[in-house]
């Protein structure tokens, strides 16, 4: 069993770095925020993952999965409502052109 | 779960329902600014009436998730004060713009529920939750001003990188999670000392899941290298939001911070330490020689927060070595407290300046403003001679505190010491050149005086004394951290 828990969380790891990589390298404000959903559903999956092949943490896997799910879609409001924000003062989603302020 | 159990957690309760009640407020009297105040002002005094009555009590609940001690109500009580001073301080700055005060304020009610979860968790995922209810309102405020396109680029710059460093905790969280088989603090510092027992190996796994768990936190604390967002989100945000930005969130995260690493890492303390070490080194001198080169005050002060974040870092440095665990804390407490009044008080006067809009925070604003505007001129010079740490002020006590339980930790963290005396030194240079400007430049042209509403005046005052008191008469403070720290090293 705990080869197959192995193979999850490796699985896990790789989304999780896709969405770094995508948060990263994007440059678009609403791919970003796809990465970031991306990276908490690696967190998910590791989570959800200990909690089938543990038997332990069982109940205890649901109840973090069902907490994570609800943060991120409250996370995921605020950061619309403030790219609409941004986009009605600049009609651009590209956060490399959101560069008034430098040192 | 029992009686008991939801009698502690009535302050969190309460600052939950104080915020729903200035909504209420809101919709029953529309626009109306003075009722909202009166019932964030009261609801606030009931949040701190009931943070003192639970606080007597030193209790778990909850299975252990929720844990009220000394150092739960400590920083309560210093949240409240800051969210009370906050509100005194916005409503000139937001009328003068048209924006809404019973809005801002309830949004700034709920994030002290998040701050009051923190300091009271026992627990990893409870934790996280606080953290995510404390940040959550501060990406709104940070975008309060939502037609003005600075303060939306520092929104969008803080909520961009603060949920990327939350899924990063998360996915530590969910490693030490599934491989200690617990989120208890307690539990996880059990197996933790197994670990350093040499009874069970350290995994792979679970080093990666607490890497990640700090690498998380330091970009909420804003240590160098994950600061990158804090000089836009600061400078874009409207002036008294980023005042809070710059206490609540930051000494929050240290809230959360004590928890983790002296609560649940706290056996592994000879491996983090070194960590905490460079961490601090850098982000002290980084912030202060990047500030050195800022002409805009808001964004300088920006700067000079994230070395103030290096200088509390040096107290959990000290608290890793077994000669100044409790000096090290109390240490780090007290520079809290007092950072809260003097920044709180420095971007409050900017926010003073500011009523009228158009006025940037460039240096030159400052200019001939020890003539123009002497009250306010004199507690500006106050706020930075104590960001400075120039007695008789609190940063001198703060800093004094922090280098001395660094010495007396010695190693690593002592050189630390050497380190923070320097940049203190050199930090000295762009605080005390807004002083020669405030009072030894004339003003380009005339420009009008500045109206000050009475809640302004009085919450500048408020400041400026909780700075003079805590550089006079520390010992006020002293015993209460003393117990604070304790209540965390038992």
């Amino acid at each position: 069993m705990s080869h197959s828990l192995d193979a999850y969380l490796i699985l896990a790891g790789i989304l999780f770095s896709i969405g770094t990589f995508g948060f990263l390298a994007r440059r678009n404000a609403i791919s970003m925020l796809m990465s970031i959903e991306l990276m908490l559903n690696a967190v998910n999956l590791t989570i959800i993952a200990f909690g089938a092949f543990i038997p332990t943490l069982k109940v205890q896997g649901s109840v973090i999965a069902l907490i994570v799910l609800a943060v991120a879609a409250a996370e995921a409001t605020v950061g619309l409502s403030i790219v609409i924000a941004i986009y009605r003062n600049r009609k651009t989603p590209l956060v490399d052109e959101y560069d008034t302020m430098r040192d | 779960m029992s009686w008991a159990d939801l009698a502690t957690i009535a302050p969190l309760a309460a600052a939950i329902l104080v915020a729903g009640l200035v909504i209420v407020t809101d919709i029953v009297l529309p626009g109306r600014r003075v009722p909202a105040l009166i019932v964030s002002f009261v609801g606030l005094a009931v949040v701190a009436g009931l943070v003192i009555a639970v606080g007597a009590h030193p209790a778990t609940a909850f299975a252990g998730a929720y844990r009220v001690d000394d150092l739960t109500t400590y920083l309560d009580l210093l949240f409240v004060a800051v969210i009370a001073l906050t509100l005194m301080f916005a409503p000139d700055y937001l009328a003068a713009r048209d924006l809404p005060l019973p809005e801002f304020a309830a949004v700034l009610i709920f994030a002290l529920s998040g701050v009051l979860l923190i300091s009271a968790s026992g627990d990893l995922l409870i934790l996280f939750l606080g953290l995510e209810l404390m940040v959550l309102p501060g990406y709104l405020l940070a975008g309060f001003a939502k037609r003005d396109a600075l303060s939306t680029e520092g929104a969008i710059k803080y909520f961009l990188l603060g949920s990327f460093s939350s899924a990063i905790f998360l996915f530590g969280l969910a490693f030490v999670w599934g491989l200690t088989g617990t989120t208890r603090i307690d539990g996880v510092a059990t197996a933790l000392r197994a670990i350093v027992a040499g009874s069970t190996p350290l995994t792979p796994g679970l080093a990666m899941g607490l890497a990640f768990l700090t690498t998380g936190v330091a970009f909420k604390i804003a240590a160098v290298p994950f600061h990158y967002w804090t000089p836009d989100a600061y400078q874009g945000s409207p002036t008294p939001v980023t005042g809070y930005l710059s206490v609540v969130p930051k000494v929050g995260a240290f809230a959360l911070i004590l928890r983790l690493f002296v609560g649940a890492l706290g056996p592994l303390s000879a491996d983090w330490d070194i960590i905490i070490v460079l961490l601090a080194a850098a982000t002290m001198t980084l912030g202060n020689l990047v500030a050195l080169t800022q002409d805009s005050v808001k964004r300088m002060l920006a700067y000079s927060s994230i070395a103030h974040t290096g200088y509390m870092l040096i107290g959990l440095a000290a608290w890793s070595s077994p000669n100044s665990r409790i000096e090290g804390l109390e240490g780090l407490l007290y520079y809290g407290a007092a950072y809260a009044a003097m920044n709180l008080g420095a971007f409050a006067v900017i926010a003073a300046l500011q009523r009228r809009t158009g006025i940037s925070s460039q240096l030159e604003s400052f200019a001939g403003l020890g003539r123009r505007e002497p009250f306010l001129a004199i507690l500006m010079t106050l706020f930075l001679l104590s960001l400075t740490g120039i007695p008789p002020t609190a940063g001198f006590f703060a800093k004094a505190y922090i280098i001395l339980a660094a010495v007396q930790a010695g190693g690593p963290a002592g050189i630390l010491a050497v380190i923070a005396v320097l940049n203190a030194a050199a930090a000295a240079f762009y605080y005390l050149r807004v002083v020669v400007y405030m009072f030894m430049r004339e003003p380009r042209g005339e420009p009008a005086p500045i109206f000050l509403g009475r809640l302004m005046r009085l919450g500048l005052i408020v400041a400026a004394v909780l700075t003079m008191v805590l550089g006079l008469v520390p010992g006020l403070l002293l015993p209460i951290v003393g117990n604070a720290a304790r209540a965390l090293t038992l």
